[in-house]
């Protein structure tokens, strides 16, 4: 299982899947159901200032859901792994 | 499509609390700020409670809104309205919608030129705004919506929504605490992965 999260597919949260464009690991797919796809192998690993995300909006990042865990989330970064991985 | 509402409404007429400090409230919303004072009652108390004589007033907000203040003659405030400072007692509030940041920062610098501290701008989701407080300790927002909400918000405040209310039931049902918001992103990740997988 790879841990996945899922991007609503608006303006504000769009950083998020073009920092994953690019980012080694993570793949894109969507938007389908109007939520854009981010797979990590092994892990999503993503820091604020890479998105350049104001703080209210970096806390709500992961409103569009996920599969796995969330294994670390504070101000300056977010990991999400496989829920076999805990 | 985006739903309407079922009910025929255009909007707020008013939203209303108990100001044990008249003078300063006044002050406060028409002079400081300059939303003007354009209704207000005085009454004896009435109806089936013991009510104290009052008066109820109102402050224009814009668009045909404002802001009202009710002030029960010879009362002190009781403890269930005393104002403090937690984000639990700021949650009740009052935000004015301006059309542009433009707007928005104008009121910022209206506001601080009048003495008043500016507590926040927070740049959220789809809203930018300024927080402050009345004399009253209340807290007012003034914010400006960057874009219309779609079709995509609403469904996904749907998903969102139906997570946490399955999980608050289930709280309920006494099968799992709900403690977390990283339960609503698992469930609605599931919801979401399992659509696409039947798609």
């Amino acid at each position: 299982m790879m841990p996945t999260i899922f991007v609503l597919d608006v303006p504000e949260f769009l950083p998020l899947v073009e920092h994953a464009r690019e980012a080694a690991g993570l793949v894109v797919s969507g938007p389908r159901l109007g939520y854009w796809r981010i797979d990590g192998k092994g892990e999503i690993r993503v820091r604020r200032k890479a998105l350049g995300f104001k703080p209210a909006v970096w806390h709500g990042a992961l409103t569009g859901g996920l599969v796995g865990e969330v294994a670390h989330f504070d101000n300056d970064e977010l990991v999400v792994v496989d829920a076999d991985a805990r | 499509m985006i739903p309407k509402p079922a009910l025929p409404l255009v909007g707020v007429h008013h939203t209303a609390r108990p100001t044990w400090k008249l003078g300063e409230t006044v002050h406060f919303y028409r002079d400081l700020l300059g939303l003007p004072l354009v209704h207000a009652i005085s009454a004896r108390g009435w109806g089936p409670d013991d009510h104290a004589d009052f008066l109820h007033f109102f402050f224009d907000s814009g668009t045909g809104s404002t802001i009202a203040f009710f002030y029960y003659i010879g009362t002190e405030a009781p403890e269930f309205v005393t104002p403090r400072d937690d984000y639990r007692y700021r949650a009740t509030h009052t935000a004015w919608r301006v059309e542009t940041r433009d707007d928005l920062l104008a009121c910022r610098a209206k506001v601080e030129a009048a003495g008043i501290e500016v507590r926040y701008q927070i740049r959220h989701e789809v809203i930018e705004s300024i927080y402050f407080n009345d004399p009253n300790g209340y807290s007012i927002e003034i914010t400006w919506q960057v874009r219309p909400f779609t079709e995509h918000d609403v469904d996904d405040a749907r998903r969102t929504l139906d997570a946490a209310i399955a999980l608050e039931q289930a709280g309920r049902a006494g099968l799992a605490p709900f403690s977390s918001i990283d339960e609503v992103w698992k469930r609605k990740g599931a919801q979401i992965a399992a659509e696409l997988e039947a798609a």
